[in-house]
């Protein structure tokens, strides 16, 4: 049974072709099957070089190096989010303003059969949606980027009870991510806003369909715990390990990452306690099984600071952002140990600018330097 | 010893040191395979088994965390949806002084730096807390003086004062020391800030026969939401008091997730309040209540919540007072009412007259005062006036009124007024004799409410009303249905109601209550005149 095999550039949903698990007529062996040199735009992607993903782009346009319709889709969405991972939010608006409504026909792979023959369906890419529904609020208008989120959850709802009611469960499972995702994402802008009512009860609905997720349950504590419902973050927390105990890790979190999130949930409860000492010593337990454990690390910085040990706190941060720069080097912790310099010297602006010239070597181009405070 | 403006060797660093706060953002992550992939490829059987592999093999390659991984895929890349959430675990310090209020605890980290090129010996290091009223002590190394602080050294302290007074205060700390060139000098350093008041407890008292209830509304002056860790009412000696609290939706209890997530009593920054219901109860037992000239004090409350991470505040109100007991002369007693009447028909209600001194009075003269019979909704069937023996001291005596109504709904018997012939003494229309109100327990903006209402006099029988509410938000009105049983003296029963409102806007709800229609049961109509 011979199959017709283009290139390894044309998707076709030829069944009886597809279902042979032959390793020579796969079409997605690799991801440059999916879209014109995507593993390179994934892998400057990973490295953080947005403004070389910008120059891809550019250049891919100028040469029409980019052959089929979903090729244009995805170099526009890889576009987008560079633009708005640089702060350029106008252009990355201005960009998503030259497509045409997500549902029109036009994204549709049944209008292309020249390109995709025997192939239905839509060929926008989720991430596109959901950058479209980011973009207003960093313009300002917050209010337009919730209402567009509620939307696309609605949307996400309504294809997910139309794949259960046929019983894709392959889709389903992804469709599924996808509304969690999104009720993650629609939280995310509630919190920012102190809107914490609202935000429990989107994921009171995410935690009914998914009770056992660990990390959900955490970062319900941290939420509980922010807005300063502590025993309602000790439940919480107890029952994480629990989960731990019964030796329930599911898919998401392996052996070491389960019991550094365990024990880092134990030092916040020391820490709100304010026994910063037991509260550095889980930290430390994380930080030796897992040294590259920056929310340990962070942490333990400053417990270390509210015992009055200014000094330790500075060298656990530095000592991080030397020893391990990528996994370290966030503005979070960069503004934490700027805070600390602040306090630690009267001539604070000649140790953050030494700070500020190892940033610029090292960081990726989206590090928002205004961290610094310089 | 010279208090020189410039040059001198040490200085303080200050920094409030409030409790940290989880850094929260709204992040840039994603799932590679929803931006390299058309969103309904898993339609595709074939996509569905081979992608996740695919994808897998080009994260599993540098995600272990014992092999350095170089790049800075995590600031991209999301591991799991709920990491959209933004919320992954790091604290943060305090980065502004921020607000600080009555009931909080002030607590700062101070830094005293040298930053000459010198040592600095014998430093004898203050640090107060001035207020209007006051001088507090938080640290003083007089007795024990820092020997020295080396050139580019520093000496670490960290103080904590609880708030108890409102304006102005100043943390001020004092240096006294010896410079390089054995000169003693004296350093001062101010900080000022101001405390404000955090919330405000605003209450109200009603009494329904045996009950006395206190609504209590607390408000939030303050920049961050509160979480109401304890509201508790401490009752006066003599009384005893429950809480009443609106039913749980019946969504909510079948929640399989209820017992690790309560959902917090909140209260909104810069002006959101919450209503709190207590039933209090004289604790004294028996007929005979001791009733005491003057005000009567019903008790306090204790108030503690938390803002980020837990910081607790602490308040008291001051002695909250129920109604006056005044002694009164004579006083007026319902004894029974019909709870059913029918308009147009007349109906008997029997009433007590007590003489509370201690001597005869009387006798008394009868009647409903208040505007002519057409404005009236109850008026006197028959003899406008009544005629009522003497009551001899400590004494009382029964009589019925024969009533009309003339109109539909429930009505207020009002205006009934006694007048003593002998003493020509005219006592004010006694108190309404019919309580009914509403009330909302918790968090205005919630989707539930309590109603309670009181009736000063027991029913005859327990028949059914009906009882109609509805409230207005902003602009529509929404009317809702509620039946309930009449309890002899006091009901209470949680209505909830939905309504759909766009999120973020702000929304203002107005709540009334509408008393039944009592149908009519015949259109006819006798009167004696």
């Amino acid at each position: 049974m011979d199959v017709e095999q283009n290139d390894g550039q044309t998707l076709t949903s030829d069944l009886q072709a597809l279902s042979v698990s032959d390793p020579l007529s796969n079409q997605f062996s690799s991801l440059n099957d999916l879209c014109y040199e995507a593993s390179s735009l994934q892998e400057l992607a990973s490295r953080g070089s947005w403004r070389s993903i910008l120059d891809k782009v550019v250049r891919a346009r100028k040469l029409s190096l980019l052959q089929k319709p979903h090729e244009h889709l995805i170099y526009l969405c890889y576009n987008v989010l560079a633009l708005t991972k640089l702060r350029k939010y106008g252009e990355a608006s201005e960009e998503l303003d030259s497509l045409e409504d997500f549902d029109s026909a036009r994204y549709k792979y049944e209008t292309h059969p020249e390109h995709y023959p025997n192939r239905s369906g839509s060929m926008v890419p989720f991430a596109l949606r959901w950058i479209h529904a980011e973009i207003p609020q960093r313009l300002g208008k917050r209010q337009e980027t919730l209402d567009r989120l509620y939307s696309l959850l609605d949307f996400v709802r309504t294809k997910l009870k139309e794949k259960e009611s046929k019983n894709m469960n392959f889709c389903v499972d992804r469709w599924k991510k996808r509304e969690a995702f999104l009720i993650s994402s629609i939280s995310s802008h509630h919190l920012s806003h102190k809107e914490f009512s609202v935000c429990l009860a989107l994921l009171r609905q995410l935690l009914n369909s998914d009770p056992s997720n660990p990390i959900l349950l955490s970062k319900l504590g941290y939420i509980q715990m922010q807005l300063g419902d502590l025993e309602g973050s000790k439940a919480l927390f107890n029952r994480v390990e629990t989960l731990m105990t019964e030796g329930n890790p599911g898919a998401l979190l392996d052996e070491v990452q389960f019991k550094n999130l365990v024990n880092r949930n134990k030092a916040l409860i020391y820490l709100v306690g304010k026994d910063y000492v037991s509260a550095v010593r889980e930290y430390e337990e994380c930080i030796e099984r897992d040294p590259t454990d920056v929310v340990a690390i962070n942490n333990k910085a400053l417990c270390l600071m509210y015992l009055r040990d200014l000094s330790d706190s500075i060298k656990v941060l530095e000592n991080a952002l030397e020893r391990i720069p990528t996994v370290a080097l966030n503005e979070t912790i960069v503004v934490n140990l700027c805070s600390m310099y602040e306090l630690a010297y009267v001539n604070h602006s000649d140790i953050k600018r030494t700070l500020s010239n190892w940033i610029a070597r090292v960081a990726p181009d989206d590090f928002d330097s205004s961290c610094t405070r310089i | 010893m010279s208090a020189t403006a410039g040059s001198h060797s040490l200085a303080f660093r200050v920094m409030r040191l409030c409790r940290p706060s989880f850094h929260v953002e709204n992040p840039l992550q994603l799932d590679p395979l929803d931006l390299l992939t058309g969103e309904d490829i898993f339609d595709d059987p074939s996509a569905a088994s081979h992608l996740p592999r695919l994808f897998s093999r080009s994260k599993a390659s540098t995600n272990k965390s014992g092999e350095a991984d170089l790049t800075y895929r995590n600031r991209f890349e999301l591991q799991n949806p709920t990491d959209a959430m933004g919320i992954p675990g790091f604290l943060v310090l305090p980065q502004s002084f921020g607000a600080i209020y009555l009931g909080e605890t002030f607590c700062s980290y101070i830094s005293i730096n040298n930053s000459s090129n010198f040592e600095v010996k014998d430093v004898m290091i203050k640090a107060e807390i001035q207020t209007e009223r006051q001088r507090i002590l938080l640290l003083d190394t007089s007795k024990s003086p820092v020997e020295s602080i080396r050139s580019g050294g520093r000496y670490d302290f960290i103080v904590e004062h609880d708030v108890k007074e409102l304006g102005a205060h100043t943390l001020v700390c004092t240096a006294l020391y010896n410079d390089n060139d054995g000169e003693r000098k004296y350093l001062p350093q101010f900080f000022k800030f101001i405390v404000a008041n955090p919330l405000s407890v605003r209450t109200k008292v009603r009494t329904v026969k045996d009950n006395t209830f206190l609504e209590a509304c607390i408000e939030n002056h303050t920049k961050s939401n509160l979480y109401m860790d304890q509201v508790d009412f401490e009752p006066a000696q003599n009384w005893s008091t429950t809480i009443l609290k609106a039913d749980e939706h019946y969504s909510e209890i079948n929640c399989q997730t209820r017992e690790i997530f309560k959902p917090p009593i909140l209260i909104r920054s810069g002006g959101g309040i919450y209503n709190y219901l207590y039933q209090l109860r004289m604790s004294s037992h028996g007929s005979e209540q001791v009733k005491v000239e003057g005000s009567n004090i019903l008790g306090k409350f204790q108030i503690t919540w938390r803002a980020n991470l837990g910081e607790p505040g602490r308040l008291q109100t001051q002695h909250i007072l129920g109604s006056p007991i005044s002694h009164k002369e004579i006083e007026l007693q319902l004894v029974e009412v019909p709870s059913k009447t029918i308009s147009g028909m007349p109906f008997l209600i029997h009433l007590k007259l007590i003489n509370q001194t201690d001597k005869e009075m009387g006798p008394f003269e009868v009647w409903m005062s208040g505007g002519n019979s057409h404005e009236k909704s109850i008026t006197v069937n028959g003899l406008q006036k009544l005629v009522l023996p003497k009551v001899e001291a400590s004494g009382s005596t029964d009589f019925n009124l024969n009533l009309i109504a003339t109109r539909l709904g429930v009505q207020k018997i009002t205006g009934i007024t006694v007048f003593d012939v002998r003493d020509k003494k005219t006592y004010d229309p006694l108190p309404d004799l019919e309580g009914l109100w509403g009330y909302y327990p918790g968090d205005p903006l919630e989707n539930r409410f309590l109603l309670v209402a009181g009736r000063n006099a027991p029913c005859s029988d327990n028949a059914s009303s009906t009882l109609f509410a509805s409230g207005s938000f902003i602009d529509h009105k929404i009317r809702w249905d509620l039946t309930c049983r009449t309890i002899p003296a006091l009901w209470q029963f949680t209505a909830f109601i939905s309504y759909v409102v766009n999120l973020g806007h702000r929304v203002v709800l107005d709540f009334g209550l509408h008393f039944p229609t009592v149908r009519r049961a015949q259109s006819s109509c006798s009167g004696n005149t």
